[in-house]
């Protein structure tokens, strides 16, 4: 072989294989990467220009379409910045419903990591078997909320209805048979599958100094030896009142990653079956007016969302709108550490890489 | 925080505290030309820059420097103003390398300059983009709810 030359190939922002609207443009020679550029913004839509324009109750639908595979978490959230803001207490079993809805809403979108990172390297049963999890609690949050993707159930002061009768022995049924499936059916597939571990072992390191330097954070850290979860540093929601642990792995490769979440799902289904045993009587909203006027103040809230640590910062000028709203999101982050990551790669790891950085890029955009 | 003696030291007279909580402080400075010497001190104590939200109070911007850790869940908000009739910073790139694309950020949708910034171009919006669009004057007419980026004639 002579000399080879360097070609220039545009990944995405439509390509099969891509995870949303990032275009990531590569400099190749003759399969391995020497150079790697992200390009993000395909799905800007102003998300926080809008929220000037909005009174505080009407800003939830744009928040389930930031990052749309975990919408209530983002309900949460900003719920939670405009109570502190406003000084709003919320009643216990909000509390309680909260923490349950949360964690249901992490469970299905890790469970949508583990089929698309399955799909990405070629195991398209993987994916068929975790969507298939994932409607079990999908028609829970439709029971609940009435919606499927953008539940639009959070509301300030706690939430737009109570759950239904009988709605938890149900939730607790279908945990029971997801935590049977995680621990059969995905080790077989995943964990104890001799293809899948020679894809994913050792490739796409990032270590302890990386995560640092780009300011990563949530199960991409935690898969990399830092023990750091935002539920148990500052314990929101009914979060201090539970019992779990947070699952870390030390290599900080593809597979490390695929295992945090995976024993993050075990662990979210331990933090449901508590909250239900423990799920108090009583109101499930405080009621407030639908205008509420905030005074000058800043309010900085960040919780655990399923990609990382999600923040609003949120600035008030005493009117019924936000003045600004600054949004924090983790993948953003993650993102930008791909161009040091996807160098001195095969091409057809790529894919593997991109995948297991999880990224949701409606969130990214904003 | 141990960190606010630190700052204090280092810069006398210049620094306000607004806030101080268990886990949160919230300081400002006035003059913009110590943000660095700042970062090198806030570097030994926070890793990385969570975020930077910039503010509109025109004609004032005002820059808000979250910075965060990984040992604890502190949290340190340094505030800083600029005026339009000078509208550029010193860059923190160099310093936390987290900075990089959350300046840019704030380039695209303030037109903030950052000097010293590597890399200092648009990064949500296209290159093209007419302004800023997070500044109050920003006015959201049909020009800009059409644009396309591209010359077309139907």
């Amino acid at each position: 072989m002579g000399k080879e030359k360097i070609m220039r190939l545009n990944f995405g922002p439509v390509h099969p294989a891509m995870h949303g609207v990032l275009k990531v443009i590569l400099d190749v020679k003759g399969d391995t990467v020497i150079k790697a550029q992200t390009e993000i913004g395909f799905l800007h839509r102003a998300s926080e220009k809008i929220a000037e324009m909005r009174y505080f109750s009407n800003y939830y639908p744009i928040m389930d379409k930031l990052d749309y595979v975990s919408a209530l978490n983002m309900e949460i959230l900003y719920a939670s910045v405009v109570e502190k803001a406003a000084n709003i207490e919320i009643p216990p079993r909000a509390v309680y419903i909260r923490t349950i809805m949360a964690e249901i809403q992490r469970i299905m979108s890790h469970l949508i990591f583990i089929g698309s990172f399955g799909e990405d390297i070629g195991n398209m049963t993987g994916f068929i078997w975790a969507l298939r999890e994932r409607e079990l609690l999908m028609n829970i949050v439709e029971k609940v909320s009435g919606g499927r993707l953008a539940p639009m159930y959070i509301c300030n002061g706690g939430m737009f209805y109570d759950f239904p009768q009988g709605i938890e022995e149900e939730i607790l049924k279908v945990l029971s048979v997801i935590e049977n499936k995680v621990n059969h059916e995905y080790n077989a597939m995943f964990t104890k599958n001799q293809i899948f571990l020679s894809r994913t072992k050792g490739i796409g390191i990032i270590t302890t100094d990386m995560i640092k330097k780009y300011g990563i954070t949530g199960p991409i850290a935690r898969a990399s030896g830092i023990n750091r979860d935002l539920r148990k540093v500052s314990p929101y929601l009914a979060y201090d009142k539970v019992d779990f642990d947070i699952p870390t792995e030390k290599e900080g490769d593809t597979y490390s990653r695929f295992v945090v979440r995976i024993r993050e799902v075990l662990e979210s289904i331990k933090i449901i079956r508590q909250c239900i045993k423990d799920l108090p009587a009583g109101p499930y909203k405080t009621v407030v007016p639908w205008i509420i006027r905030i005074p000058k103040k800043d309010t900085l809230v960040k919780q655990e969302s399923p990609r990382g640590e999600m923040g609003v910062f949120l600035v008030t000028d005493g009117s019924d709108k936000p003045y600004r709203l600054k949004l924090r999101s983790p993948t953003f982050f993650a993102i930008h550490a791909l161009q040091e990551l996807l160098v001195n790669i095969k091409i057809a790891d790529i894919f593997v890489i991109v995948a297991s950085i999880d990224p949701v890029m409606g969130e990214v955009d904003r | 925080m141990v960190i606010l003696d630190k700052l204090k030291s280092t810069i006398k007279g210049d620094l306000e505290v607004i806030d101080s909580e268990p886990d949160l402080l919230v300081i400002k400075i006035k003059n913009k030309k110590l943000i660095k010497k700042l970062a090198w001190q806030i570097k030994e104590e926070f890793d990385i820059l969570y975020s930077l939200a910039v503010v509109d109070y025109s004609p004032d911007f005002e820059l808000n420097y979250i910075f965060s850790n990984y040992k604890n869940a502190e949290i340190l908000i340094l505030k800083v103003n600029i005026t339009e009739k000078d509208f550029a910073i010193d860059s923190i790139t160099d310093i936390f390398n987290s900075a990089n694309w959350e300046e840019r950020e704030a380039y695209d949708l303030f037109g903030i300059k950052f000097n010293g910034h590597p890399d200092l171009r648009r990064i949500l919006l296209p290159e093209d983009w007419p302004g800023h669009p997070l500044r109050k004057d920003f006015k959201v007419d049909d020009e800009i709810r059409n644009w396309t980026g591209l010359d077309l004639k139907f």
